[in-house]
């Protein structure tokens, strides 16, 4: 994970958390595995630079990510994402006005990394898969936060 | 200045000063290459470095210039003693449009003209100021060269347009900013999804086209088009609003659809005219039938637009019996277009076409003044029902239409039902709303036509109290060998009967489906079987006293 001093958000009058998930249109677990760690890559430099934080949770078909950071900033990453070929069938769950941010100490957390949290998965998801389309926003939200903080006891 | 030692001295003072102070830039260069003199506006023009004694390519070299379209022009032309034009690009973006002439005593003249602010004005003139697309006059150029380009190499290309769907509603609801930072989304969007070497246009409002050059068709075009449609889609996230809107597309190919831009663009249009008349959110190619198909609504559309000036409208009228007592309680007012031509035309066919054009508001007036002046001439106060489509809605100023036709016939506007569809509830619920109540107020009626079909919408029946509910035939006609349209037929009628509205049975055909409604509850019927639409004069002979006692034959023997 890649550490950040919290952002200042006194200073973040229009802090926004927005939640989505999208159906992965990448063939093949190499690639996929190269197209995760990219997306990661890119969206750690770009995020801290604009004062997104939040996390990326890979599952089978799906990519789910929780944005969080001044408005304008997690407006035009997501309109990146929109612009992505790589997603398909974005959902958008969620996009509001929040207090605090909840990831406070990620660019951008990935879950679904260690043999723990691979484990983790199939215990939430059942025969069938995790659904992540038949999930609020908030519940979303709060599983990859779950998820981030156990990945990051796993790690210490 | 060989060329000056010739003259007399004071005429080539002048000369000198001529050349030296006229507000052209001018260099003369000498048949090696090097520059050997530069007037005070050459000199000007080029600052920081002193030309005279500088080769040509020295000279480029000192303010980074680039020759286009071909470099090495200027360098080739001097060797060769032959003149020679180009544009150059300073480092500085200054661009230099510049003649090179060889002189008939040896060496050249270079003389040059700064055109970066006429070029820059140029390309502005090609743009659309909002997203920094192409603008129509952009795209029309850029159309003009491809077509050429693929006549030569036979290579095809596409033209694609695109329209938005549902822009204006989130324009006028959320203001003109939105609007405009949405446009911006969707332009980079498109951007984003073309290869470099297509073009992306704005042609105004909610309209784009893309030209889609150099790839295999129609391939390409499929590929680009189910993309566009499935990218713009996408949910878009400005100024804290979460905004959707759809692309219809329509594709058009050259060689095969038009050699020329305007046909090119002409066939992409109606293509997406096609995309949007089949539900939006697709794409849809341009076929040689559309063409025929275009022609044939637009020639309709011409005969619509003058139907009524020439009094091609006429009002039929179609009884309602109660089905307790067997009278009849009023008429229909039910519109026919006998075209001298064409013969009469299906209303499913022209009502649709006169809202989309407009027309139905003066159509809809028409209608209405007709039926009440027919109505207020009956031997007897039966109600007369009259359509009103949703766009009569719109305009604002439906209440005072109706006022004004009800004082100037003479109606009482308890005898007057105006019927609406659900279809005129779906939009701006809450203003259609306070029109209804605006009629009502009048003493109007208001019944909710063909209900059952549409979103059948139990709270539109609960935010207005209706008079009335008209069920649709086609639950009617199904009753005889379908169990679920006797089922829904029955839940309408009690469900009119405990919300106080009347029910009307439509499309009574036989003594069957009569003896089936009057069972499930319907107050009142209309139909083939208890009468068909008929003239005003044949409606008041059958409101006549003898015809009130005897009404419709088949019905008379089913009447309490």
């Amino acid at each position: 994970m890649s550490h950040l001093s919290p952002p200042q958000d006194a200073s973040t009058p229009d802090l926004r958390r927005l939640v989505y998930y999208s159906r992965n249109r990448i063939g093949g677990a190499e690639a996929l595995d190269r197209t995760v760690r990219a997306i990661l890559a890119t969206s750690r430099v770009n995020n801290a630079r604009v004062g997104v934080t939040g996390a990326l949770m890979f599952n089978a078909g799906c990519f789910a990510q929780v944005l969080e950071g001044p408005g304008a900033a997690v407006e035009s990453t997501f309109e990146r994402i929109q612009q992505d070929e790589r997603h398909g069938e974005v959902s958008l769950l969620a996009f509001e006005r929040v207090e605090a941010r909840l990831f406070t100490d990620w660019s951008m957390a990935y879950v679904g990394a260690s043999p723990a949290e691979a484990a983790r998965y199939r215990d939430l998801a059942g025969e069938g898969g995790l659904d992540l389309s038949r999930m609020s926003g908030d519940r979303l939200c709060a599983l990859l936060h779950g998820l981030a903080l156990g990945e990051e006891a796993a790690a210490a | 200045m060989t060329a000056l030692s010739v003259a007399p001295r004071a005429a080539a003072d002048l000369l000198a000063a001529a050349l030296s102070e006229m507000p052209a830039p001018l260099l003369l260069i000498d048949a090696g290459g090097t520059v050997t003199f530069a007037n005070l506006r050459a000199a000007a023009m080029l600052p920081g470095t002193r030309p005279v004694g500088l080769t040509l390519p020295d000279l480029l070299a000192a303010y980074g210039a680039a020759e286009a379209p071909d470099p090495g022009v200027l360098e080739a032309a001097v060797r060769t003693t032959s003149p020679a034009q180009t544009r150059l690009t300073l480092a500085d973006g200054r661009l230099l449009d510049t003649v090179l002439v060889p002189l008939s005593t040896g060496g050249f003249a270079l003389s040059f003209e700064d055109v970066t602010e006429l070029a820059r004005g140029a390309a502005l003139a090609l743009q659309e100021p909002l997203t920094g697309l192409c603008n129509r006059i952009g795209l029309h150029e850029r159309l003009d060269a491809a077509l050429a380009e693929s006549a030569r190499t036979g290579t095809p290309l596409a033209v694609l347009m695109l329209d938005l769907d549902r822009f204006k509603a989130i324009n006028d609801t959320l203001g003109h900013p939105v609007g405009d930072a949405l446009l911006c989304k969707v332009a980079e969007r498109l951007r984003r999804a073309v290869r470099k070497d297509d073009v992306v246009a704005r042609l105004g409002g909610d309209e784009f086209a893309i030209l889609q050059a150099g790839a295999a068709q129609p391939q390409a075009a499929v590929a680009l088009a189910a993309r566009l449609v499935d990218l713009v889609g996408r949910t878009y996230v400005i100024d804290g609003h979460m905004l959707n809107v759809g692309l219809s597309v329509g594709v058009a190919l050259a060689p095969a659809d038009g050699a020329s831009a305007d046909d090119l663009l002409k066939h992409a249009d109606l293509a997406l005219y096609r995309a949007k008349a089949e539900g939006r959110a697709t794409y849809r190619f341009f076929e040689p039938a559309m063409n025929a198909q275009m022609q044939a609504r637009r020639s309709l559309e011409v005969d619509l637009r003058r139907a009524l000036a020439l009094k091609q409208f006429a009002l039929v009228f179609q009884p309602q019996f109660q089905i307790e007592t067997g009278q009849v309680v009023g008429f229909e007012a039910l519109l026919r277009w006998n075209h001298p031509e064409r013969g009469p035309v299906s209303p499913a066919l022209f009502i649709p076409l006169a809202e989309e054009i407009g027309v139905i508001v003066a159509i809809g007036e028409w209608a209405l003044r007709t039926a009440c002046r027919e109505a207020a001439s009956w031997p007897q106060p039966a109600s007369i029902a009259v359509n009103l489509s949703p766009v009569q809605f719109r305009g604002g100023k439906l209440v005072e239409t109706v006022t004004h036709v009800l004082a100037q016939t003479g109606l009482d506007p308890t005898r007057l039902e105006l019927e609406i569809t659900e279809g005129a509830l779906l939009d701006n619920t809450d203003s259609v709303i306070a029109v209804l109540n605006g009629l009502r107020r009048l003493g109007v009626r208001i019944s909710m036509d063909d209900f059952g079909t549409g979103y059948s919408s139990l709270s539109y029946l609960q935010k207005f109290p209706f008079d009335k509910i008209k069920i649709d035939q086609s639950f009617v006609r199904g009753m005889a060998g379908n169990a679920e349209c006797g089922a829904i037929v029955r839940a309408i009628a009690r469900l009119g009967a405990s919300l106080g509205m009347r029910t009307t049975a439509e499309g009574v055909e036989t003594s069957d489906q009569l003896a089936a409604v009057r069972a499930e509850g319907c107050t009142e019927v209309q139909g083939y079987l208890t009468g068909r639409p008929m003239p005003g004069i044949e409606a008041a002979a059958l409101l006549g006293p003898a015809a009130a006692e005897a009404p419709a034959v088949p019905f008379a023997a089913h009447a309490a």
